[in-house]
Formats: structure tokens, C-alpha cells, sequence
């Protein structure tokens, strides 16, 4: 192939990317599902190969590296029968795709008779069928009850409509008019960047544009590796939890990462990992390949993404682990896995790259209601999906960002309660930042949020709820301290207490008057919270991130209330010194309790779940009180290492 | 007698003064020094023009005074009250980030931190019905601590408001009594919108810039009063009208990016002139290049817009992209060994490398004198650059690296700037169904002129405009605007069973507050006029397009009808078989301000003499080039590139194959071709 002149390439590379993003711009602008509509989405441009040469600027993580394995897939489905005029659709997690949500339409670009590219825009439709609304039933252990799985599948012949294939999906699925709408906004979005391929053809000749596809790959591929043959070589090691197998015991499910650094390349390899649980929080190869390429992507921010990047790394994955699920295990829950991942190597590349360190971030929490809205006279069915953004991890020199989306995709936004008001029979009583949610540490993490909603008149209504880290709770690192669990909680119309749900759960009814409240979590804290400046913790106080007794209890630094009305507070710098020598001395016993004690002590009222994560790294049953002591040994033993170990003297 | 307009620009570095005599239509320019404190350059440069400023019949201005004082956040204190549960909306926004990548660059907070953010017990529903009144006396409490703390404007954000704003004004009613003299926003009157964020965010961008606004904009006045002036001060909003301070108080917000809309303004007018309805604004100056967009003689505008992300200012705007390539853009080599250019400016100081201030890395302007399209002498002859630096950084920083010639090297500087600005602007025409080659590019800014028959040639747009004084467009934008009011209304009914009586009467409502407002800035009944749209969607879509609709409203069926060719151009699909929505009504409302005419010049027939003659590079060749005075070059005079158009504030590059011809009122109009 010839070279290209740095001009062509420079100009190529910006128009592809261009191109890709000209397909982003579409399909927000004419998607149904609500859900794709809240920048849950990706697009890719491939070349000749299925190998991708561009992905969307604003494209959510949990995508990066899977589309062109979808890609390969339908061209090896439709090998020597691709048309042009033809889409095809994927939505396959056992052939490299993330969940049956994420649908992928497929467009090969052709020029003079030859497939020169393929366009792909993968959108998370509101519903794929399944047993229950949004299709997340956590319940499932394998596929069949998850929802309908596309295999490869022709959607437009020549660029004739098949109506029968696309009334056979949609039909599959409980809003079937919006599923037809999606098709055509995202076979319309890749005929954008047909257009834009076929527009570089005329100018630059196919040679040319065939080149650049590879080029850009190339390109990518220098540069990553270039900058990872600057870092020593060596292993770092890691382990993050999952909180539970629902069909199993008490006791956290680890996923193990060892990262080699050799030479120009990574290797991950994670032996020791679980085998898959009986939920749907399981790991498919395209997605765990996706969460190694999203985390370490975090820490080549300004790179193009595309297979070249892909090519810089490799993943060792035990097979039928969690992160190796194979058909039929259900996989729909697979962020789970995903962001302990993406975490995990966040911690390893944190010691690699200081400058760019980062604590763990909250974990996705998504709640599914559905049933039938009786505010009015036909009743007619609703659907309400939430999720709420939470805080990240504390950095080197900064704390972490407050109320932010979860990590498998920055670019995904928060839902207006007003429009989920007047869309669903449910009013929204709270939905405000969280006090004491941020890990505490020098740098501390960011703020969660707390969201409290109303039932109004519906019925027969279910909730469900795919959360975690009520147990693994989200981690500080360097010495910081960890944030608090996730859970919902559920207070029935008239009762006078509430009652604990937990972090996943499926289908229980609910109805007109009961309230449920979710928090989410901090980020964990970067460094020792004792050596936090105490003027940051006094600013804190004065925004309510902080309340006054944990500015004490966390970072030892004792605040004087002078007047709150003006938000007067002051620091006893005196007191300050003293607790904190106080804390100092006593910490690393108190890390190391008897559990039991702890557990105790919790159940009298003596202490709360803060006191027994921060201080004591215990691990209850929030509602019960009850010791869980494996989840307690593990989480004691990262966090002897991610905590204890930060703290000088 | 008031036979003068006036109209300022004031920009970080220059204040450029247009005035415009009403009876010859001829323009002059008076550029000025900016000053820490805007008004004293306004004013001194109004000295230096000689204007008497009781003989202006009308004096417009664009000012950056709000969206500095966003940007730097030099602000007074200012508190948000909002609804129990609801401290945080701005905050929480919608959670997400700019950069999706680099963990280490966050979103901005917001304009008012937690600790001045209070809540009152208070509820609307999402029908419109107030569930829980007004806790008056946790009212009359969050009015007295506000008090005690001397914020200087408030923001009253409740949720649903919307639909029902009583409990909204009742607070204001309160804080008006405790605090009298302090501005209170209301979110149901600044933007009664659905979605909470973006109506909060907008009112308390409103609040806190109030301040700001209404003290210099009196200020201003006063200044402009005392030295004679007797009408309104005339302020230019985003949305290309302006608005007098009357309206400003209540709106102050809608100032923030008012230079950025004047650019725009001027491109479509100009491009009008010329008989070019449809045209591309292509404005460059020494960092950045601003690209507009109008489509049969109107401006593409926008709710979409933030001063910074995460905090979007809601008000209709006129859509500008905005992106990093300017004559200070720095061309580089990435650490694979890609050719980059830009978004990294070496700005106004050191500038770049032919100015002599030290920077070493080739930029825009070096390429463009090593190719001999800029001449070492600008501004007159005020500014020497120094060409012996230019071709030392363009050698070092990109031919040696890629083993180029000088030329060849210089070259492909300026053709990765053009090709980036070239995406840009099919981002903002293809993209959006636009085809360029219906389009005329107007090309301005210092630096738009150097660069513009290229990014033509690349998008195919047959014909480039350089008006008279690129360099002053902005300005002269100022000039030509009308008075101009936005207002909207949500409206989320089903096409089906919508009720053409009862948008009628919604329109009517919105239609009685225009007329009341522009009555109130003095605009007499027969000068105004009402422009309806609504914005629609499939069912079951999230975002809307506007479509224009008539007044009276008449059929539902037309404006469905209307809807799906409007998709079709957009989106290039339309769902005739699916059921459409209503989601909001706007209405723009225009007080028609009497423009002055152009003045108009007949050919002359002359043909002048090149100033000079030097050796330009086009496509590696270099080629004896004509290079001329802007002034002396007549109405009617035809010229073919290679030539060269130099001027105080601008150069014009007219490439081989191109032909140029000085049109009735200067502009110079480039047949692209080629």
C-alpha cells in the first residue's frame, strides 16, 4: 500500500472520526429509546476487515472494543452475500457483543463493486423482551429469560426494508413501535457515514481511503505502545469483588487481575477469577475484552480510538470464569464485573502513572419499575428505568468529582425528574448530594446522591433493582478510606419502618403510597484523610459534603459551629492536633477488632455502617446487623492493603 | 439633526466602533484599544471618532461583559432557593462530562455553591396542581438568613414550575419584601420549560450575571447620556436581536455570547446584499474560527448552548461553532508523528514565530508567509513581521521533521487548518442536511480572507464574499439588527389530539407578553412582527425540530404535513405512518428597526496598478502575484488569481483559477471554481 503524504493522513484520520460522530449527532437527534436518547450509544466506522478505524468521540465506554467484534461476526455470517443497500443486525453478547439491549445495526460501504468499510451504530434500546420491563431480570441464569438474541440478521435487502425480519424483533419486545423507530434512525445514521466514506472516495480515490483505514490503526498502535515501552516493566496485582452469587453462600466473588507491562505491550491475565454465579452479573469475553480496553484507555485519554489500541494488550481469561461467560449463562448484568475491572485497573495504572491516579468510583445502581399507570382511566403501561450518577474516586493532588456518571460511560446523562414525573405515576421527594458519602482521604472522593420517590396511583407494579457494592464497598487507596454501601429501602404506605431491600433484587410488587429510597455511593478517598488539610474539611462542612461529626470521626478535624445561618465554622486547631494523635494511635487496632464486636456494637445503635466500614472494616448485613464474616475477611485483607498499609504511623 | 448609527464591538483586545451615516450609507471605522473597565474604551474611542453623540439616532452594542463575568467568575453572592429534596439540581446537572476520557479534567462548579443553595417546603405536581402550598413561614426564614448573608441576586427554582408558577411568585413576593433591592429570578418566568436543569441552570445564570449586567449596561448609558445621547442604549443578545436595559434587567443572561451572534449577523446580511439567501460565515481570527450558518435569510438557532458545559443557558441563540484554528493556531508533531495544527494557540503574545517574541513553533501566519500569501507588513504598516523567523520555525518545526521542502512543508500546514475548518463547517451544514454548493462563504476575521477560497474549494461552495473590512464584521453587525424577543412555551400534546383553538390561545398569550414587552421599549405596534414555530417529534422520539407555523394556526394536518419534510431534509428519512407530537411553541417577536441603506458605488471602470508584485506559493508553485491596495480597488473591477488584496485589517488570497470581482458595495465576490 502506498504511503500516505501527512496532510492525507491527517485530514483522513480527523474525517473519519468526523464521520463517526456525524452518525452520534443523528441518532441522538431521531433515537426513541430513552435510554439511547441519554448517550447510551456507540458508533464505529470499520474497514474491509471488520477492524475499527474510528469510534465515536462521545461514545459510551461499556462499547469501546466490542463493535468490531460484531463486525467480523455478520461478516462471517453473510460472507459473499453482501449487498449494497444491505444492513444487518447483531445484538449478540456470546459473539462479542455487551448485552441483547445493545443492538447493532451493520452497513458495508462499497465502492466500484468492492466492500471498502462497514458504518455500525449500536444503540440500548428500552426493551428487548425478556420476563420482566427493560429486560434486566436479575433473577436469570441463563439467556432465555433475559430477552431476545440476534443473531446476525438482514434488516435492509439492496436497501429494501424487511419488514418481516424487523416486525419478528420488534414484536419480541413490549414497545414495538419505538423498536422500528430505533431501526430506521440507526440504518439512517450509518447511511451518514456512507455518505461521508463515499465523499473521501471521490476526493482522494479508494486506495487512498483503504490506506487510511489501516493507517489510522497504525498510527494508534505507535503511539500506545511507544508509551507503554516508557514504563518499567513489571507485575502489579489486584482483586475486586462482586457481592454476592445469590445462588451461592455468604462471601465476595473476586476477580483477579495480574498485569504484565513488557516491552511495548500489557497482559492481563485473570486466573484465579471466579467461575460464573447464578445471576446475571457475568461477563461475556467481548465485555471483559472491553473493560480492560475502557480502563486502560483512561490512561491514554487523548489517543483516537480504534483496533489499534486493541492490539497493544492481551487478556489471559480462565475459561466459564465471570469473565469468560459462555452461552447460555446470563450475562445482561455484565457491568457488574465490568467495573470491577475497570476499577481494578485504574488501581494498577495508578502506580504506574501517579500523576494520573485515581480511587475506586461508585458503582452503577439501575432501578426497573413497570406496571400500570392508574392516573388515568385507561391505565396504560409504563416503564420507569433510573440510574443515578454517583461519586469518583479521589485523585493525586485532587479530590474526585462530585455526582458524575458510573464509569462504563461518562458521556451517559442523568434523568430529569420532571420528565420522568409526568411519564410515570411516581413523585420524586429527594434527590439531593449526600452528606458523608465521599471516602474520606487527603484527597477525598466525590459526593453521591440520595433519591427518594413516591408511588402514586398504579398498579400491578413490580421494582427490580441491579446494584452492587453493598459489600465490596467502594475502596480508597494510598491510605484513604472507603465510602459507604448501596441498597435500597423500601418504606410501605402506612408502615412505620423501613424495610431493607438490598442491591439486587427482582419483581417485588410495590404499589400507590409506598416509598423507596436509593443512595449512591462516594468515591473512595486518595491518601490519608489525617493528612487532609484542615481548612478543605472546614470548606466541606460549610457545603454540608461533610456534617461536623464525621469531619471528627474521619479526618480528626474538630469544627466549631459559631454561626450556621452565615455558615460560620471554625477549625480548633488545638483539639485537632490532639484527636488526630488520638486517631493515630488507635486506628490500626480498631481496623483489626474482633468482627464480632463490631457487629454488636451495631446492632445496640452503638455505631453506624460508616463507623463499621471506615473504622473497622466490617462487613454487615445493613438491615439484620448481621456478621457476614468471609465478605469481612476479604474485605479486610485490601483493605490492610489499600488503606492500612497508606497510613504513616 | 440624529442622522448617525453607532454600533461598538468590544473584544479582548480591540473596541471597533462602526458608524454608519444614515444619509450616504458610508461607514467608517475607529478601532480602539480595549480597557479594563469596557465603557472607558467605548468612550474614548467615540471621542477619538469625533462622533457627537446627540447627533446619534442610535448607538447598539455587543458586549462580552456577561460571559467574562461567567467565565472568570468575578460574581456577586448569589443563592438559589428551590424545592425541599431539590437542593442540588444544578449540581447533580446531568451527571455527565465533557471529556469522557481524562479523569483529570472535570466539569466547572456551579455558578452558586451548596452552602447558598436553600430549600422551602413547597410542590407542584406534574400536572400542573400544586400538592403542597408554600410553607411561608420556612419562606419568610430562608428570606431572612439570605438577608443576613447580603447576597446580591436570587434565583427561585422550583420544581414543575413550569406548569404552574404561583407558589414561584409568592416566594419572589417574600424575598421582595425582606430584600427590596435584590434581583430574584424565577425560573416559570425566565424559562418555563420542562426539565429541570436546564431551566434551573438558565435562571441562575440569569441571577447572578444580573448584577453584573445592569450595572454596567447603566452605566454605560449614563456615560452615553451625559455626553448627549438621547435614546435607549440597544444591547445585542444571542439571539441576533437586541434589547434595551428595560428588557435587560429581567433577562440579563440572554446577553452572555452577544459578540459571538454579531459575526453572524453581519455574514447573513452581507451575503442578503450580495443575493446569496443561503451562506456560511466563516470567521477567523488569531485564535479561534467562528462558523455560522443561514438558510434562506434566516440564522440557525439554537437552545443547545452553554457559556460552559454542564450548565446550559437555554435562551434561543444564534448557533455558532466555535473551533480552535486560528492565524496563531501551532502546527506540531504528535508523539506518533502525525502533522497536527492546533487547538493550541500561541495567541495574541508571543504570538507567532515572525513575531519575534520568542516563539519558535511555526503557526498559521508563519506557513502563510513562507508562502508569501501574508505580506511582513500589516495594519498599515503599524505591525513588521519578521519572515526570517517565520521560515526558520516552519524548516524546524515541520519540513526537517518530515523531510519536506520549505514550501511543501507550509503547504501542508494550511491545508490541515483548512481541512479542520472544513470540518467544522460540514458539521454544521452536511450534517444538518445543508448542501454547500448552495451556499455562498463569507469569509472575515483577520484571517478569514487568507484562508477562505480554499475551505470553499474543499466544500465545493461556488462563491466566497470578503466584505470591505473584514476585520471589523462584528461590528457592523451590531448595526444591523431589530429589536428581538424570544419566548416559548411547553406544549407536550399529540398531534392527534391536539385542539388548534387551544394552541391559538397559547400563542395569544405568549403574543400579549411580547407585545407588552417591546411596548415597553418604546417600538411602536405597526414595527413589530410575530414569528410562530413548534417544535415536534415522532412519538416516542426526545428531541424536536421546528417547524414554522402560521398565524393563525390553522390546520393540524398542515403542520404534521410541514414536520415530515422538515425530517426529511434534516435526517434524510420521514415516517409518514407515525404519529407525530407537539412539544413546545415558540414565538419570536421582532420590533422592526428602520436599517439604513448601504452606500451603493457604480463601476468606475478604472483598472488599477498592483501596489507590488511578489512570488506567492500555490501547490508548490511559486508564482509572480499581483498584490493590491484594498482601497484602490473600484466597484466593477475584475480580477483572475493568482492576487493578492491586502487592507489594514485583513489579506485576501485569491488563488490560480479563481476570479474576483469588486461588487456595488465593495465586497469582493471570489468565483471559486477549480
Amino acid at each position: 500500500m502506498a504511503e500516505l503524504d501527512p496532510v492525507t493522513f491527517e485530514v483522513l484520520k480527523n474525517s473519519f472520526i468526523t464521520s463517526v460522530d456525524q452518525m452520534g449527532e443523528q441518532i441522538l437527534r431521531t433515537c426513541y429509546s430513552f435510554v439511547i436518547y441519554n448517550h447510551d450509544f456507540s458508533s464505529a466506522l470499520h474497514d474491509a476487515d471488520g477492524e475499527c478505524a474510528a469510534q465515536g468521540n462521545a461514545d459510551i465506554a461499556v462499547h469501546v472494543g466490542t463493535l468490531h467484534f460484531t463486525c467480523k461476526e455478520v461478516m462471517r455470517h453473510f460472507a459473499g452475500d453482501m449487498h449494497e443497500g444491505d444492513v444487518y443486525a447483531i445484538n449478540d453478547p456470546y459473539a462479542g457483543g455487551t448485552h441483547f439491549s445493545d443492538v447493532r445495526l451493520i452497513r458495508p460501504i462499497f465502492s466500484e463493486g468492492k466492500i471498502i468499510a462497514f458504518a455500525q451504530s449500536n444503540g440500548h434500546w428500552s426493551d428487548v423482551g425478556g420476563s420482566v420491563p427493560g429486560s434486566f431480570d436479575v433473577s436469570a441464569k441463563e439467556m432465555f429469560k433475559e430477552g431476545l438474541r440476534i443473531t446476525p440478521v438482514r434488516l435492509f435487502d439492496k436497501g429494501r426494508f424487511c419488514k418481516d425480519v424487523a416486525h419478528l424483533i420488534a414484536s419480541n419486545t413490549r414497545d414495538p413501535a419505538s423498536i422500528i423507530g430505533d431501526i430506521q434512525a440507526q440504518a439512517q445514521a450509518t447511511a451518514v457515514c456512507e455518505r461521508e466514506i463515499l465523499r473521501l472516495v471521490g476526493k482522494y480515490g479508494r486506495a487512498t481511503v483503504e490506506t487510511g483505514l489501516s493507517a489510522v490503526q497504525d498510527y494508534v498502535e505507535r503511539s500506545a505502545r511507544s508509551r507503554i515501552a516508557a514504563l518499567p516493566d513489571g507485575e502489579w496485582e489486584t482483586v475486586d469483588f462482586i457481592d454476592r452469587d445469590p445462588a451461592g453462600g455468604e462471601g465476595m466473588i473476586p476477580i483477579r487481575i495480574k498485569l504484565t507491562i513488557k516491552g511495548d505491550k500489557a497482559i492481563y491475565d485473570f486466573t484465579g477469577s471466579h467461575p460464573v454465579i447464578g445471576s446475571i452479573y457475568n461477563s461475556a469475553f467481548g465485555t471483559t475484552f472491553s473493560a480492560v480496553a475502557a480502563g486502560m484507555k483512561t490512561f491514554f485519554p487523548d489517543l483516537p480510538l480504534n483496533s489499534g489500541f486493541y492490539r497493544c494488550f492481551e487478556i489471559i481469561v480462565p475459561e466459564g470464569s465471570i469473565v469468560d461467560a459462555q452461552w447460555p449463562v446470563a450475562v445482561t448484568g455484565f457491568l457488574m464485573p465490568f467495573e470491577k475491572i475497570m476499577n481494578s485497573i485504574y488501581e494498577m495504572w495508578s502506580k504506574l502513572m501517579p500523576e494520573r491516579a485515581l480511587a475506586c468510583a461508585f458503582n452503577l445502581e439501575y432501578l426497573l419499575t413497570g406496571g400500570r399507570d392508574a392516573r388515568t382511566p385507561d391505565k396504560p403501561i409504563f416503564m420507569f428505568y433510573d440510574w443515578l450518577p454517583g461519586g469518583w474516586g479521589g485523585r493525586n493532588g485532587r479530590d474526585g468529582a462530585n455526582v458524575t456518571t458510573a464509569c462504563f460511560g461518562t458521556g451517559m446523562m442523568a434523568q430529569p425528574v420532571e420528565g420522568q414525573e409526568r411519564a410515570n405515576p411516581i413523585l420524586t421527594t429527594e434527590c439531593e448530594i449526600l452528606k458523608d458519602s465521599p471516602g474520606p482521604g487527603k484527597w477525598r472522593g466525590g459526593a453521591g446522591v440520595v433519591k427518594t420517590s413516591l408511588m402514586l396511583a398504579a398498579e400491578k407494579t413490580v421494582i427490580s433493582y441491579i446494584c452492587d457494592r453493598e459489600r465490596a464497598v467502594v475502596w480508597g487507596i494510598e491510605g484513604g478510606l472507603p465510602s459507604m454501601p448501596h441498597g435500597l429501602t423500601l418504606t410501605r404506605a402506612g408502615a412505620n419502618e423501613e424495610e431493607r431491600l438490598g442491591s439486587i433484587f427482582s419483581d417485588v410488587p410495590i404499589a400507590e403510597g409506598d416509598i423507596f429510597s436509593r443512595p449512591t455511593a462516594g468515591g473512595g478517598g486518595f491518601g490519608d484523610p489525617l493528612e487532609r488539610d484542615p481548612a478543605s474539611v472546614l470548606e466541606d462542612v460549610k457545603d454540608d459534603y461533610v456534617s461536623v461529626a464525621r469531619a471528627a470521626k474521619d479526618y480528626g478535624v474538630v469544627i466549631e459551629t459559631i454561626d450556621a445561618e452565615l455558615c460560620d465554622y471554625a477549625v480548633d486547631e488545638a483539639a485537632t492536633a490532639a484527636l488526630r494523635d488520638v486517631i493515630r494511635a488507635r486506628r490500626v487496632t480498631d481496623a483489626r477488632i474482633d468482627p464480632a464486636l463490631v457487629a454488636e456494637r451495631y446492632r445496640a445503635g452503638e455505631i453506624d455502617a460508616l463507623d463499621a466500614i471506615r473504622q473497622h472494616a466490617v462487613i454487615l448485613d445493613w438491615g439484620t446487623g448481621e456478621l457476614l464474616p468471609e465478605s469481612t475477611r476479604q474485605f479486610r485483607e485490601v483493605f490492610e492493603r489499600r488503606s492500612v498499609a497508606g497510613w504513616a504511623g | 439633526m440624529q442622522n448617525l448609527r453607532v454600533a461598538v464591538d468590544v473584544g479582548g483586545t480591540f473596541t471597533d466602533i462602526c458608524i454608519m451615516d444614515e444619509a450616504s450609507g458610508l461607514i467608517r471605522i475607529e478601532k480602539t484599544s480595549s480597557t479594563r473597565d469596557p465603557i472607558d474604551g467605548i468612550l474614548s474611542g467615540v471621542e477619538k471618532a469625533g462622533i457627537d453623540l446627540s447627533k446619534v439616532a442610535l448607538f447598539s452594542h455587543g458586549t462580552t461583559v456577561a460571559t467574562n463575568a461567567l467565565i472568570t467568575r468575578r460574581l456577586p453572592r448569589a443563592a438559589v432557593v428551590s424545592t425541599k429534596g431539590f437542593r442540588d439540581v444544578i449540581e447533580i446537572r446531568r451527571a455527565n462530562k465533557e471529556d469522557l476520557w481524562d479523569v483529570y479534567k472535570d466539569v466547572v462548579p456551579p455558578y452558586v455553591p451548596r452552602r447558598d443553595r436553600l430549600t422551602v417546603p413547597e410542590r407542584v405536581d406534574a400536572a400542573g396542581r400544586i400538592v403542597e402550598p408554600l410553607d411561608e413561614a420556612a419562606a419568610r426564614d430562608v428570606a431572612r438568613i439570605l438577608r443576613k448573608r447580603g447576597v446580591a441576586a436570587i434565583a427561585v427554582c422550583f420544581m414543575n414550575a413550569y406548569l404552574n408558577g404561583a407558589n414561584e411568585r409568592r416566594m419572589r413576593e417574600i424575598l421582595k419584601e425582606e430584600m427590596p433591592d435584590v434581583p430574584v429570578s424565577i425560573s416559570s418566568q425566565v424559562l418555563p420549560e420542562i426539565f429541570e436543569h436546564e431551566r434551573f441552570s438558565t435562571t441562575v445564570a440569569n441571577a447572578v450575571v444580573s448584577p453584573v449586567v445592569v450595572d454596567y449596561t447603566t452605566r454605560l448609558g449614563d456615560r452615553l447620556a451625559e455626553g448627549g445621547y438621547e435614546r435607549d442604549l440597544l444591547l445585542l443578545h444571542t439571539g441576533g436581536g437586541v434589547m434595551t436595559p428595560a428588557s435587560v434587567k429581567d433577562f440579563a443572561a440572554r446577553l452572555a455570547g452577544s459578540g459571538i451572534a454579531a459575526g453572524a449577523i453581519a455574514s447573513r446580511y452581507i451575503a442578503g446584499l450580495c443575493g446569496f439567501p443561503n451562506s456560511i460565515g466563516l470567521d477567523m481570527g488569531g485564535t479561534s474560527t467562528d462558523v455560522s450558518l443561514a438558510y434562506e435569510g434566516q440564522s440557525r438557532v439554537t437552545k443547545d448552548w452553554y457559556i460552559e458545559f454542564g450548565y446550559p443557558i437555554r435562551f434561543a441563540s444564534i448557533e455558532v461553532l466555535t473551533i480552535g484554528a486560528g492565524g496563531g493556531s501551532l502546527a506540531w508533531t504528535d508523539a506518533a508523528g502525525s502533522l497536527r495544527n492546533g487547538p493550541q494557540s500561541a495567541g495574541a503574545y508571543p504570538g507567532p514565530a515572525c513575531y519575534g517574541n520568542g516563539n519558535t513553533q511555526p503557526t498559521n501566519t508563519d506557513a502563510n508567509i513562507t508562502l508569501g500569501r501574508l505580506g511582513t507588513s500589516l495594519a498599515g504598516g503599524k505591525v513588521t513581521l519578521d519572515p526570517e523567523l517565520a521560515l526558520a520555525a516552519v524548516e524546524e518545526g515541520v519540513a526537517k521533521p518530515f523531510g519536506l521542502g520549505l514550501h511543501e512543508a507550509a503547504d501542508a500546514i494550511v491545508k490541515v487548518a483548512n481541512a479542520n475548518m472544513s470540518d467544522a463547517v460540514r458539521l454544521i451544514s452536511i450534517s444538518r442536511g445543508y448542501d454547500p454548493r448552495d451556499f455562498a462563504l463569507v469569509a472575515f476575521g483577520g484571517a478569514g480572507a487568507l484562508h477562505g477560497v480554499d475551505v470553499a474549494r474543499e466544500l465545493s461552495i461556488p462563491v466566497v464574499i470578503v466584505p470591505p473590512n473584514p476585520g471589523v464584521t462584528s461590528a457592523l453587525g451590531c448595526l444591523l439588527v431589530d429589536m428581538q424577543h424570544d419566548f416559548s412555551q411547553s406544549c407536550m400534546v399529540g398531534a392527534d389530539e391536539a385542539d388548534p383553538a387551544e394552541i391559538e390561545a397559547l400563542f395569544g398569550e405568549l403574543e400579549r407578553e411580547a407585545l407588552a414587552r417591546l411596548s415597553h421599549e418604546g417600538v411602536a405596534e405597526g414595527d413589530i412582527v410575530l414569528q410562530r414555530s413548534i417544535d415536534m417529534m415522532y412519538r416516542g422520539q426526545w428531541r424536536s425540530l421546528a417547524v414554522n407555523a402560521p398565524r393563525p394556526i390553522g390546520a393540524i394536518a398542515d403542520l404534521v404535513d410541514s414536520f415530515h419534510a422538515e425530517h426529511q431534509r434534516e435526517y434524510n428519512f420521514r415516517r409518514d405512518d407515525a404519529p407525530v407530537s407537539f412539544f413546545r411553541l415558540n414565538l419570536k417577536a421582532i420590533g422592526v428597526v428602520p436599517k439604513a441603506e448601504f452606500a451603493v458605488h457604480a463601476p468606475t471602470g478604472a483598472i488599477p496598478e498592483p501596489a507590488s508584485r511578489r512570488r506567492v506559493w500555490f501547490d508548490g508553485e511559486g508564482l509572480d502575484t499581483p498584490v493590491y491596495n484594498r482601497d484602490d480597488l473600484p466597484c466593477g473591477f475584475v480580477f483572475e488569481g493568482p492576487a493578492i488584496v491586502e487592507q489594514l485589517d485583513s489579506t485576501t488570497v485569491v488563488p490560480p483559477g479563481a476570479s474576483a470581482e469588486v461588487d456595488r458595495f465593495l465586497n469582493i465576490i471570489i468565483r471559486v471554481k477549480g
